[in-house]
């Protein structure tokens, strides 16, 4: 166990930010003074974050053990207790690193991107406020913490999203994100509980607070028998109800089915928001909570089960919606939405390590992508809709130029990071297939389902992305196209109620109708330095994690640090298999057999000298060429994507989609009318009006009356007393009784 | 110096008293009603300066309690004037002082008509309270329960908005029927007594609890379950618990800010601080056999109050639906008989009074500017008042439990210990000691629900209605009162363990009193027997 202090540096220096910025910037109103607090303090963190992954006591991210950091005991009552301390492993501290590193790119960019705002200070104390909670999210030891990182960033994504307070669709969304998000949070907090009547502690890792020993409660339930699934289970609670009630936590939190809705609404913040919060960050949470349990999952087999079949849906649905949006913010919140499903769908078969490879290249290039998208909405003098852009690559070149490379990347083209992690995900989904015999679905083994769904959303992605990119950089000019504008504009109320009304916002100066000189400028370099740093990072940050299959193509031998840094972190069925057999696992042998053999000859010593030969031993050349072979396959895949996406587009960029994917399904018309109607409805004219006002207060006026109808025949009294001289009758009847009572008792006693 | 520290309960009580009559008596001689208020202030302070006196004292008495005091009344029915703190009423004495100053500054020029009766009410209310915290005789505590009553009926009545008569009126005849069937129950425990062991009867807590510790009462059966409910339905209004609410909302409604302020705060909490205090203390048997149906009540009125308090149109009527609500969290806690849920139900005692009084001092800052609390009266307001608007969505935050802030502490003990209690059945197949925290847990759900839509309508969007436009944001009074339950607000969210642990000792004893001496083991039978009951 390491200890080191400066790691509680890493959360504070963000909240000292937020603090200042709230205290003293709000008085200066100094954009100068703002920003360089915000970054700074940004800057902090991420160089201690890096200090203490890459160099400290040999680097956090290397270690055998974590690095820890007690603070002081939070809640303790009776065996229950709750520390605030931090620890950084294997897992938090790759976080750490993208977290901080992507964080300060994008609160750069924002100072470009915010200027001439009139809550500047208060943007960056939030966006501050954020840092701190994400920070703590990931760098807490026990789950009580992390639910409070949890919570802490579901309200500074609140704040944010409702930062244009003005707006009506941004405090709509804004309360739709915090309460899809709580529903999320039920799930976790009832989940910890569970966990912690199963195990004892919260705690993620063993250590030792003031002379009491601290058990880690994932090690304890990674420990435990796996858990089978029977309906019953679910409120009698074993480590399947835990894995299924976190996973609801996930849902929220990342945007899952069905509890998606609200992070397409959530574009209506400040773009850098839309990168930070809802792109690179807060929306992996999910993943990084389900990866940190993998011990819990890989014992509850029915969760891992429905993680899969709810990310690939999600994936795949939310693709369908992005095909047709005109917003260019919404194509990438849709886009965010599936990626994610894609993250769910890799934790569902196990591959945890493809969820947090692909969670950090998605960080990159989506951050990118939406940072490139505040570039042109910024350039577009806050024009969001893609059918009135056209050409923008004429007007700017950089912007074009780096978003190319987030297009290259999400669509899945090597040696673009996406490429590595998406595929990674797609061939494990595809290779359980060779354990997993018994989940089968319409006569086919289910995972082979989710591969092919897998597989067509990758093409999807390619063609929404292609035809964003078009409708924005390509093809003809449209921004003066006034009476086209307008007709849109039209068509796109009718449609779209809520999410079009910019126009009547005084405050955000969204020009509608642009002016006949206008002409869209490129961005100033604090916003086109990090779209620049990203663009590389979105090149060349999927090659840490390459697959050795293709690695060996170019003799690099085996390249892929990142699974050999994650390796740790987990946990080994394959040590726990002899008391398994009995378990039914849909993709419990996620890895070939070989890889488990491989994982089960080495001990934890042996691993950083020997893992090349471990690796050796677990790919045979036939798993070598298949993956391979389906490499080739993403590859042809995504370039008839992006072939369908220009072939459709090149000359009809606004050219008409379905109704029903442009109206996303109508799922929020849904929501409403069968679940937030009713429930209101039940409350005001059920609950209140019929229950509360006409049952309970019908009966005590009934009394009241009843009581007056007696007093009245025996005496007359003024009006106005009645009710008061009711009481006292009343009173007097009940002492009387009590009496009775009483001598009864006696009699009884 | 000595001599304070030996009476400090009774200063505690008198010396509001002394303050009324000094009121009232400046008022007479003066003919000069406007200096009431600094005379009223200068007596809560110097009362709540002294209540710090209780953080001195370490010396428990035999009986368990700190500054016991024990002198003889009427000795005619064997009656004392016993007072002490232990652990459960600590925090709610200084509660109750700490209020005080904080309420007779929120309505600091919004008194209208007859100052000196409403403080000299205000301060006898103030004497009542901390009497019903620290008595340990029957009667007195009877007494101080009832005293209480008639203070804030006459605040409601006289001072209250347009429906103040039939909201004081309901207020009194909901509380004083549940009171009077208390008094029948504590006059039949004096008789028990005397006829159970032979002596003269007695009102006085500490024997009662010993004899019937010793079993020497012999409390159970039907005895013990119609003393009990006798009791707990007097309570249980007081809490209010669900069905049994509906005199809250009004009295809420139309009370004037200081009034809902320590109803929320302080009077609701005598309801849940007796249930503990007495019922499962004395009755232990017939409060485990029947707390499935005070944990299936709190549990609808959890989700009840929360449901109601979404749609209502008036946000203070909002507020008070939402205590409805959150004081169910409190009963859960408690008759989930866990030490997490016990310690729980105490913490989220005073967070209430802490995040509910902001709310209604906010509510009531507003009401003063505008003369209305109709939610469509409002909005944009963000706009005009930012920092109004700000803290409004800080206490908003605190009363959801968010984490780090005060209510999260609670809340999440409660639903902890629930969630581990053996309170409810338990089979192979359902837990319902889960299904009953699943439920409450949603609660939380609708608390965001209810909460951020109403602060979506009254201070996000444009401001579109003119009068709205002109407000002044809060003065420096108003900062100045919210300051200390904000700073509350964060300091019990992240540093709960003083609270925690002042309450512990006692709690933990109130937790094995009630499951029945070591843990769990005659609960456990206990349970066995109502699931059989259940059966039949």
């Amino acid at each position: 166990m390491t200890e080191n202090n400066l790691l509680s540096l890493i959360i504070f220096a963000p909240l000292f930010g937020a603090a200042l910025n709230w205290v003293v910037g709000g008085k200066l109103k100094n954009e100068l003074f703002s920003g360089a607090v915000a970054c700074g303090t940004i800057a902090v963190s991420c160089i201690v974050a890096f200090y203490i992954a890459f160099f400290a006591d040999g680097g956090a991210m290397f270690a055998d053990k974590p690095t820890l950091d007690h603070l002081w005991t939070w809640i303790q009552v009776g065996n229950f207790r709750a520390d605030f301390g931090l620890g950084m492993d294997h897992l938090s501290a790759i976080y750490a690193c993208f977290i901080t590193f992507v964080g300060l790119l994008i609160h750069i960019f924002a100072t470009g991107y915010m200027h001439g705002d009139s809550g500047f200070y208060r943007f960056f104390a939030y966006l501050n406020l954020f840092m701190f909670s994400m920070l703590t999210l990931i760098l807490a030891d026990n789950f009580l913490l992390m639910f409070v990182g949890w919570e802490g960033v579901g309200l500074c994504s609140y704040l944010l999203i409702g930062y244009y307070i003005k707006k009506d669709e941004a405090r709509v969304a804004a309360k739709k994100a915090f309460v899809a998000n709580r529903i999320g949070d039920w799930g976790v907090i009832m989940g910890v509980f569970l966990l912690f009547t199963l195990t004892g502690s919260i705690s993620f890792y063993d250590k030792v607070v003031d002379g009491e020993k601290v058990n880690s409660a994932l090690n304890i339930a990674s420990a435990m028998s796996a858990d089978p699934f029977t309906w019953g289970a679910i409120v009698a609670g074993g480590l399947t109800s835990v894995a299924v009630l976190l996973f609801i936590g996930a849902t929220g939190k990342s945007a899952q089915i069905p509890l998606f809705v609200w992070l397409p609404d959530a574009m209506a913040g400040p773009t850098p928001v839309s990168a930070l919060i809802h792109a690179a960050t807060m929306v992996t949470a999910g993943v990084y909570m389900v990866v940190r349990c993998n011990g819990i999952y890989q014992n509850a087999p029915t969760a891992m089960f429905i993680v899969a079949i709810i990310g690939c849906a999600t994936a795949i649905f939310a693709a369908t919606i992005g095909l047709a949006q005109n917003d260019i913010k919404k194509v990438l919140a849709y886009s965010t939405v599936s990626q994610l499903g894609y993250m769910f769908l890799a934790c569902g078969v196990g591959a945890f390590v493809a969820a947090i490879f692909h969670v950090m290249t998605h960080a990159f290039f989506k951050a990118l992508l939406f940072l490139g998208s505040g570039s042109v909405i910024h350039g577009m003098h806050h024009e969001q809709d893609m059918r009135k852009m056209g050409n923008l690559k004429k007007y700017m070149p950089i912007t074009f130029i780096t978003m190319m490379t987030g297009w290259l990347a999400i669509c899945g083209i090597p040696i673009w990071a996406g490429f590595f992690s998406k595929d990674e995900i797609l061939y494990k989904t595809f290779a359980t297939h060779a354990s997993a015999s018994q989940a089968t679905l319409f006569g086919q083994p289910v995972n082979m389902i989710l591969w092919v769904f897998g597989l067509i959303t990758a093409v999807m992605t390619a063609v929404y992305m292609t035809r964003m990119m078009w409708m924005t950089f390509f093809g003809n000019e449209r921004f003066h196209d006034e009476a086209d504008v307008h007709a849109y504009a039209e068509h796109g109320h009718d449609d779209d109620h809520v999410h079009d009304s910019h126009d009547d916002d005084d405050e955000e100066e969204h020009h509608h109708a642009l002016q006949h000189d206008f002409k869209p400028h490129e961005s100033p370099w604090t916003m086109t330095a990090p779209l620049v740093i990203l663009a590389v990072l979105s090149t060349l940050g999927g090659l840490v994690g390459i697959p050795y299959a293709m690695s060996s193509i170019f003799g690099a031998g085996d390249v892929n640090k990142f699974e050999h840094i994650l390796e740790p972190v987990i946990a080994k069925k394959g040590e726990h298999e002899a008391e398994k057999k009995e378990a039914k696992h849909f993709f419990q042998a996620a890895q070939p057999a070989k890889e488990k053999a491989g994982e089960h000859s080495e001990t934890k010593t042996e691993k950083a000298g020997e893992s090349k030969t471990a690796e050796h031993a677990e790919h045979s050349p036939e798993e070598i060429w298949t993956e391979q072979k389906l490499a080739g396959l993403s590859v042809l895949l995504a370039g008839l994507g992006i072939f369908i996406g220009w072939f459709m587009f090149k000359d009809n960029p606004l050219r008409k989609m379905p109704k029903l994917l442009e109206n996303k399904w109508y799922i929020d018309e849904i929501y409403n009318k069968f679940i937030i109607d009713p429930i209101t409805n039940f409350s005001r004219k059920g609950l209140w009006q019929g229950f509360d006002l006409g049952v309970i207060d019908g009966i005590v006026h009934g009394v009241g009356q009843f009581v007056t109808a007696i007093g009245s025949i025996a005496r007359s009294f003024q009006v106005g007393f009645v009710r008061s001289y009711a009481a006292f009758i009343l009173l007097g009847a009940l002492i009387v009784l009590g009496y009775f009572i009483y001598y009864g008792l006696k009699l009884v006693g | 110096m000595n001599y304070i520290t030996e009476n400090l309960l009774t200063i505690l009580i008198l010396l509001p008293v002394f303050g009324a009559i000094s009121v009232l008596g400046h008022s007479m001689f003066w003919k000069n009603e406007s200096q009431a208020k600094w005379i009223t202030l200068f007596w809560v302070v110097v009362n709540f300066v002294i209540s710090l006196l209780l953080f001195g004292s370490s010396q428990l008495s035999a009986n368990g309690f700190y500054f016991e005091k024990n002198v003889p009344w009427i000795e005619a029915i064997n009656t004392n004037y016993h007072v002490g703190v232990d652990g459960l009423s600590f925090w709610l004495v200084i509660l109750t002082t700490f209020i005080m100053p904080i309420a007779i500054i929120s309505t600091w020029g919004a008194v209208e008509k007859r100052h000196t009766a409403f403080y000299v009410f205000l301060l006898l209310l103030e004497s009542a309270m901390i009497g019903v915290f620290v008595s340990l005789d029957l009667l007195v505590f009877y007494l101080f329960f009832e005293a209480s009553l008639v203070p804030m009926f006459f605040l409601i009545g006289i001072w209250g908005g347009a429906n103040r008569i039939y909201s004081a009126v309901k207020f009194f005849i909901y509380t004083a029927l549940g009171s009077l069937l208390m008094l029948v129950a504590i006059i039949a425990l004096y008789y028990i007594y005397a006829a159970k062991m032979g002596t003269a009867g007695t009102f006085d807590y500490v024997l009662l609890v010993n004899a019937a510790k010793l079993g020497n009462l012999d409390l159970v059966g039907t005895t013990g379950t119609l003393l009990f409910f006798a009791f707990a339905l007097a309570f249980s209004i007081k809490v209010p618990l669900f069905p049994v609410h509906t005199w809250l909302p009004d009295a809420h409604t139309d009370a004037p800010t200081a009034g809902s302020v320590i109803l929320a705060a302080v009077l609701l909490k005598m309801g849940t601080y007796g249930l503990m205090r007495f019922n499962f203390t004395l009755f232990p048997e017939a409060s485990r056999e029947f707390a499935p149906i005070f944990i299936t009540l709190a549990v609808i009125g959890i989700i009840y109050g929360a449901l109601v308090a979404m749609v209502q149109t008036d946000v203070k009527r909002l507020v008070a639906y939402s205590s409805v609500s959150h004081m169910g969290f409190v009963i859960l806690g408690m008759f989930s008989f866990t030490e997490q849920g016990m310690q729980g139900a105490l913490y989220q005692m005073l967070n209430h009074g802490v995040s509910t009084g902001a709310l209604f001092l906010l509510v009531g800052f507003i009401y003063e500017r505008r003369h209305t609390r109709a939610i469509s009266d409002f909005g944009g307001l963000a706009n005009s008042m930012p920092l109004y608007a700000t803290l409004f969505v800080f206490t908003a935050m605190s009363s959801v439990g968010l984490p780090f802030l005060n209510g999260f502490v609670g809340e999440f003990l409660i639903m902890l210990g629930m969630w581990k209690s053996h309170a409810l059945t338990i089979t192979s197949s359902v837990n319902w000691n889960y299904v009953a925290t699943m439920f409450a847990g949603t609660g939380v759900i609708f608390a965001a629900v209810y909460l951020l839509w109403m602060i979506q309508r009254v201070f996000f969007g444009k401001i579109t209605n003119a009068k709205n436009k002109g407000l002044s944001d809060l003065s420096w009074r108003e900062i100045g009162l919210l300051a200390p339950l904000l700073f509350l607000m964060v300091y019990m969210g992240v540093y709960p363990t003083p609270f925690l642990n002042k309450a512990k000792e006692t709690v933990v004893s109130i937790q094995q009193r009630v499951v029945g001496g070591e843990k769990g083991g005659s609960f456990e039978k206990a349970e066995v027997k109502t699931e059989n009951q259940l059966k039949h």
